[in-house]
Order: structure tokens, then C-alpha cells, then sequence
């Protein structure tokens, strides 16, 4: 029973750390603030600069228009996003112009409604970067109501019927089978839970294997590692630790989603249902035994942890692929690719965790996922083990991959 | 080589011979190529909590507390009331007041002294020690080989390799000296250290002027520090000694025995040769 009294000590020195005390209250805390913080700053229009452009107006209309509209948009803001210059005038006449204020920086570009735009409506825009597109698509879509109402009442309706033409359409959402009204925050948490427990699911896994990593370079750096050796076997201690730091990452976890859940009964929401928990540590369990043998085989081969962290970042970018692709999954959970995704080991746990937490997986898929993940899990530790066995008391030696290739094929 | 019961045995050799692989091969740490290691004639190996381990270099957690530290190991070899015996033993070694303090807070000294406290605090049958003098003061090597002594009375095995050969020659009965691997000698201390031949006559002329004799330049005498020193080997030194009194007007004369040092360096160059 050595590997539990050595999972015991591992757990128990690490959890009372401050830094993990620190990190894993923490990060919620830290999160939230970065949250409101960017929220805050995007609101209060920091960072924004007005944008100045020019507009040569052809028709003699549309331009005065266009000037009114935005300023009634941007009524409410400190700071407008764009302004404009309107001059009318022909292209021909005032390009030269233009073009100078452009080139030294008077403005950033500028913009021709010409006059056949009613018949025709194409804008045309003269800028120097990129960062026009976004003020061309607030200013096309603009014009394009102004066009409308142009139209409209160029065909002399009565003041009703153009009333009745614009208005805005909502779409509500209702529950299946209760049909029952779906409120705005149960729509949200709908969309970014997913994203929330495979982001926790991460959090775990790599907490756990990143201190898994340390450890043994711990106990290799200061030689630990023999006076434990000669105490233990190598499975007890590989096992002991594997267990204890496993068990550091679930407490996590276990602190996260408890927060989720508080959140959610906050809001009146019932995110984490019974069948979510069961798999989300499922596959907590599954990944992180994969990534343990990982880490431990890498924390065997190296003496310094520089050099293991760099041999591990191209771990850590494999499984960051679900983090990119979140939006993906969560929105085309049924895609081929996703489906292939969620196949691949390194990633499974996670492209699964967003699926099951959208409801849009099956118990085949589920079933075949984790027997994968449980013939990958026994292949990454065995092999883990072969090179832990091997590899961890060679201080000081840089170790070839064809000695790592025939170590694992021995 | 047979390490036997109940004895201390050092370990010599140069660095580089082989003396800290073969010690992990007795741990069981590493598995030997060819040969085998039998612990009374069996091969197989002791319960760990027989067997006291001390690595040459650190072998502690510096981030837990000395008491902490020594609580983990006494744990995972079953130690019953461990606390105890980690207060008793931290006294004896000076230690309790640091009993709070993290390892990487004590210095060289008093971080070997915790490692010694870890290896035996489990009163194991087997002590293998790996240069166990290594940083610690001269008090603090006498309490050691005091240790080790009441150890070997106690009827405890002890191994232990060290470069510091005047603490072989005082603690050990017997000794073995391996270079590049393979075994130069193996034997009791003092069969050792009479199965050399390499006796040295040391002789101090009246005059200084003398030590130009020509019979110390046949003989090819060391000279230094005001003697010759003539290499005696298997010679009479009785009839040695009249030859030189006869020739030499002396002050003093004596045999002069090599201590293990000597035997070490002559015995290692010797297999290099």
C-alpha cells in the first residue's frame, strides 16, 4: 500500500501550498475580473479613437443624410467611433483634394456616394488600411436604410403604411415538451456552459499534470528519487504519484464546478444535471491518466525543467486545439470533422465534454470514446513506465530518442 | 566480495571506479548486466525497512520541513511511534531546534546529518552508506562514527564508500577497492594493509650534507624533509639498518608503514598500469 501513502503525501504537501491555495481560488476570482474589467473598458469606449473620413457626396443628398444618422447612432457615446466630412461636389472636381488630406494624415480615407446611387447603390471607398472595413460596413449599413426610406417614399405612401414597414423582428425561444419561454440568461449559459466545462476540464487535467512534471524533476534534481527507490518499487511510487496529484486536480475541479453550480442557481439555472458530472469526471479521469504517462515520461528524460516544459509545449499545443475550436464544436457539434475530432485521444476528452454538455452526442459515441480513451490510457502509462524505469536515474545524460525507441520497445 | 555480518565495510575506489553504481545495484535501484548480489545466500532482497539508504548526493525534499521530511519515510517504512523517534534522533544530531525549519534552510552540514537520521531512524539491519562524512564538521564526524560504531555492536551490517581514507582506516574491519569496475583487493583491514610490500625505511643523517650519499643515490632515495626514505620491500631491515649505521653517521632510523592512502594510490596506479 506504499502508492497510497505516497498519493497522500503528495496531495496533502500540495494542497496546503499557498500557491495552489492562491491559484485555485484565485483563478475564478481573476477570471471574473479580467471579465468585467475588458467588459468595462469596451463599454466605456478607452482604447477608441474617432475615426475621420471624408465624404464626397455626387448626389447632393445623401451625404447630409448619412451625417445625421450617425450622429443620432452615436448619440450616447463619449466618444463617436467615426465621423465624416461631407463636401458636395464631384469625384473628378475634389479626388486631388482628398487624396492629399489622406496622404498626410488629415484623415483616413474617404468615401464617394455616386450620383447614380439610387439607381445604383455602390459606395466607393479610398483608404489606406484595413481599418476602414469596419466604418464602411456601420456607414453601408446606413445608406442602406436611407436608400430604403428614399424609396419608399418615392412612391407616396401613406404615413401608416411606412410605419408598418419597418419594425423589428424577435425570435423566442421556448423549451421542448414544457414549452415553456426561455430567458435570456438561460439562452446564454446554454452557449458558453459547454465552453465553461471543457475549459475546467483543461484547467484539471493540465494542473495536474504540469505538478506530475514537477515532481519527478523534483525528485530527480535533489536524488530523492533513490532514497525513494530504495524504499519503494517504481510502480508504487509512479502509481502514488499519478494518484496523488490526480486527486489534487479532481479537488479543482470539484471546487469549479461547485462555483458553476452556485452561479447557475444565482441566475436559476440548472446547468451541471447528474448525467454531465458523471462524464465530465469520466473524462477528467480518462484524460488526465493519458497525460500523466506523458508527463511523467518527459519529467523522466530531462534534468532541468526548462528543458522539459519546451519538450512539453508541444503537447500543451495538441490540446488546445479544442480551445480554439470550441465555437466549432458547439455550433456544428454533428460535423464530420468534429466527429473525427473527437477520435483523436489527445483531444477526445475535451471535444466530448463540449458535445455532452450541448446534449448532441450518443451513447455509442460515448461508449466508444471512453474505450479508446481506456486503451490509450494503458498504452501512455506502460509506456510511461518503461521510460520512467529507465530514464529517471540517468542524471546528467542527454538522452537520444533511439535510446528512448529501443527503452520502449524492450 | 562478501560483506559479512555484524562488520563495517568500506568501499574505496577512485572516482569514476564503479562504487555508486554498484551500491544502486545492492539497493535494487538499478538491475546488474552479469553477477548477482545475496543477501544471506539468498537472492532475494531484504524487506526495504531492513535497509537503510544514504545516497551520495542530497536525497531530500527541500521544500518540507525537517520533521515533515522525516515523518514521510518513517511512514512509508512502517516505523511505529515515529515521532518520537524523530525527536530522540533529531536531538542527538543537534537538530530539534530546526525541526520547523524547511530543508533548503539548513546548511551542508546539517542537511547530511538529517539524511544520516533518515537512513537508520528505521533501525534497519543493512546500512549502505554513500560517503556519509561529506560535508560535516570534525565534531560532528565523531558523533557519526560513533554512531556507526554502536551500530556494529548492535550487530547491524554496515557499507560504506568514502574518499576520506584515514575515517576507512579508524571505523573499518574490512575493506574493498574496485577501479573501472573489476576489483583490485578485497580483504580484513589489516590483511590489507600487511600484504603490502611497499615498507619504506626512513632514515635521518646527522648532517644534512650525508642525504648526497652515494648509497642513497643507489638505493634511489626519496629525499625530503631532512630524511631519505629507501624502499625496503622484503629485505632484512635488521641487516639494512647495520649496513647504513656502518657507512652513515645517523640521527634516527626507523620502518616507516604505509597507511591506506598509500596503499590506494599504489594499488590503483598499479591497475592502471
Amino acid at each position: 500500500m506504499s502508492f497510497l501513502k505516497i498519493a497522500w503525501f503528495e496531495y496533502r504537501r500540495r494542497i496546503r501550498s499557498k500557491w495552489f491555495i492562491i491559484g485555485t481560488f484565485g483563478m475564478p476570482f481573476l477570471i471574473l475580473a479580467i471579465s468585467l474589467g475588458t467588459g468595462y473598458l469596451a463599454g466605456s469606449g478607452a482604447g477608441l479613437e474617432t475615426k475621420h473620413y471624408g465624404l464626397i457626396d455626387e448626389t447632393s443628398y445623401f451625404g447630409e443624410k448619412l451625417q445625421s444618422a450617425l450622429s443620432e447612432r452615436y448619440a450616447e457615446r463619449d466618444i463617436a467611433p467615426l465621423d465624416i466630412a461631407v463636401s458636395n461636389g464631384t469625384f473628378v472636381e475634389l479626388r486631388a483634394q482628398y487624396e492629399d488630406l489622406v496622404v498626410e494624415k488629415v484623415l483616413d480615407g474617404y468615401f464617394v456616394i455616386p450620383e447614380d446611387f439610387s439607381l445604383n447603390p455602390n459606395l466607393r471607398n479610398y483608404s489606406r488600411s484595413s481599418s476602414t472595413l469596419k466604418s464602411a460596413d456601420v456607414i453601408e449599413s446606413e445608406l442602406k436604410d436611407l436608400l430604403i426610406e428614399d424609396r419608399v417614399a418615392r412612391h407616396d405612401l401613406p404615413e401608416t403604411i411606412i410605419a408598418d414597414l419597418w419594425f423589428d423582428l424577435d425570435v423566442i425561444f421556448y423549451e421542448i415538451g414544457s414549452g415553456e419561454e426561455r430567458e435570456n440568461e438561460a439562452l446564454i449559459a446554454d452557449y458558453v456552459a459547454p465552453f465553461i466545462f471543457m475549459f475546467l476540464l483543461f484547467l484539471g487535467i493540465f494542473t495536474g499534470g504540469q505538478l506530475l512534471l514537477r515532481a519527478v524533476l523534483e525528485e530527480r534534481s535533489s536524488r530523492v528519487i533513490e532514497v525513494l527507490l530504495s524504499t519503494v518499487s517504481y510502480n508504487d511510487l509512479m502509481g502514488g504519484k499519478i494518484l496523488g496529484l490526480g486527486m489534487l486536480g479532481l479537488t479543482q475541479s470539484t471546487i469549479y464546478l461547485g462555483a458553476v453550480i452556485l452561479a447557475g442557481s444565482y441566475f436559476d439555472l440548472s446547468i451541471l444535471t447528474p448525467t454531465i458530472t458523471i462524464l465530465y469526471f469520466t473524462y477528467f479521469i480518462l484524460g488526465y491518466l493519458f497525460y500523466a504517462g506523458i508527463y511523467i515520461g518527459v519529467g523522466a528524460l530531462f534534468d532541468s525543467e526548462q528543458e522539459a516544459q519546451q519538450a512539453i509545449q508541444i503537447i500543451t499545443f495538441i490540446a488546445i486545439i479544442p480551445m480554439v475550436l470550441w465555437t466549432l464544436v458547439i455550433e456544428n457539434p454533428n460535423s464530420a470533422l468534429v466527429n473525427i475530432l473527437s477520435y483523436v485521444p489527445p483531444v477526445t476528452p475535451f471535444f466530448m465534454m463540449i458535445k455532452i454538455a450541448v446534449g448532441e452526442t450518443t451513447v455509442f459515441q460515448v461508449a466508444t470514446t471512453i474505450m479508446l480513451m481506456l486503451a490509450c490510457v494503458y498504452g501512455s502509462i506502460h509506456l510511461a513506465a518503461k521510460i520512467f524505469r529507465t530514464g529517471i536515474l540517468m542524471y546528467g545524460k542527454r538522452i537520444t530518442l533511439p535510446e528512448i525507441v529501443r527503452w520502449l520497445s524492450a | 566480495m562478501n560483506v559479512q555480518a555484524g562488520r563495517i565495510f568500506g568501499f574505496l575506489g577512485p572516482n569514476g571506479a564503479g562504487k555508486t553504481t554498484a551500491i544502486r545495484m545492492l539497493m535494487n535501484i538499478i538491475m546488474p548486466d552479469t553477477g548477482s548480489i545475496l543477501f544471506d545466500g539468498s537472492d532475494k532482497r531484504p524487506a526495504p525497512h531492513l535497509i537503510g539508504y544514504l545516497p551520495e548526493e542530497r536525497g531530500l525534499y527541500q521544500k518540507i520541513s525537517v520533521f515533515e521530511t522525516l515523518q514521510y519515510f518513517a511512514h512509508l517504512r512502517n516505523v511505529q511511534a515515529a515521532d518520537q523517534k524523530i525527536i530522540n534522533m533529531l536531538e542527538r544530531f543537534d537538530l530539534v531546534s530546526r525541526k520547523q525549519s524547511k530543508v533548503n534552510e539548513l546548511s551542508k552540514g546539517n542537511q547530511q546529518k538529517l539524511q544520516f537520521i533518515n537512513t537508520i531512524l528505521h533501525d534497519p539491519q543493512y546500512i549502505v552508506l554513500d560517503e556519509p562524512f561529506s560535508g560535516l564538521d570534525p565534531v560532528n564526524q565523531l558523533l557519526l562514527k560513533e554512531i556507526l560504531e554502536e551500530m556494529k555492536q548492535a550487530g547491524k551490517t554496515i557499507i560504506f564508500s568514502s574518499h576520506q581514507m584515514d575515517q576507512v582506516e579508524k571505523l573499518c574491519d574490512d575493506v574493498a577497492l574496485i577501479n573501472k569496475g573489476h576489483m583490485v583487493t578485497s580483504g580484513t583491514l589489516s590483511e590489507i594493509m600487511s600484504s603490502q610490500t611497499n615498507r619504506q625505511l626512513q632514515v635521518t643523517p646527522v648532517s644534512e650534507l650525508d642525504l648526497n650519499h652515494k648509497y642513497f643515490l643507489t638505493r634511489n632515495a626519496e629525499i625530503r624533509s631532512g630524511s631519505a626514505f629507501i624502499q625496503i620491500g622484503d629485505e632484512n631491515k635488521q641487516q639494512l639498518i647495520s649496513e647504513i649505521n656502518a657507512l652513515i653517521d645517523i640521527r634516527s632510523i626507523r620502518v616507516a608503514e604505509p597507511g591506506l592512502e598509500d596503499i590506494f594510490i599504489q594499488l590503483v596506479t598499479g591497475a592502471d598500469q
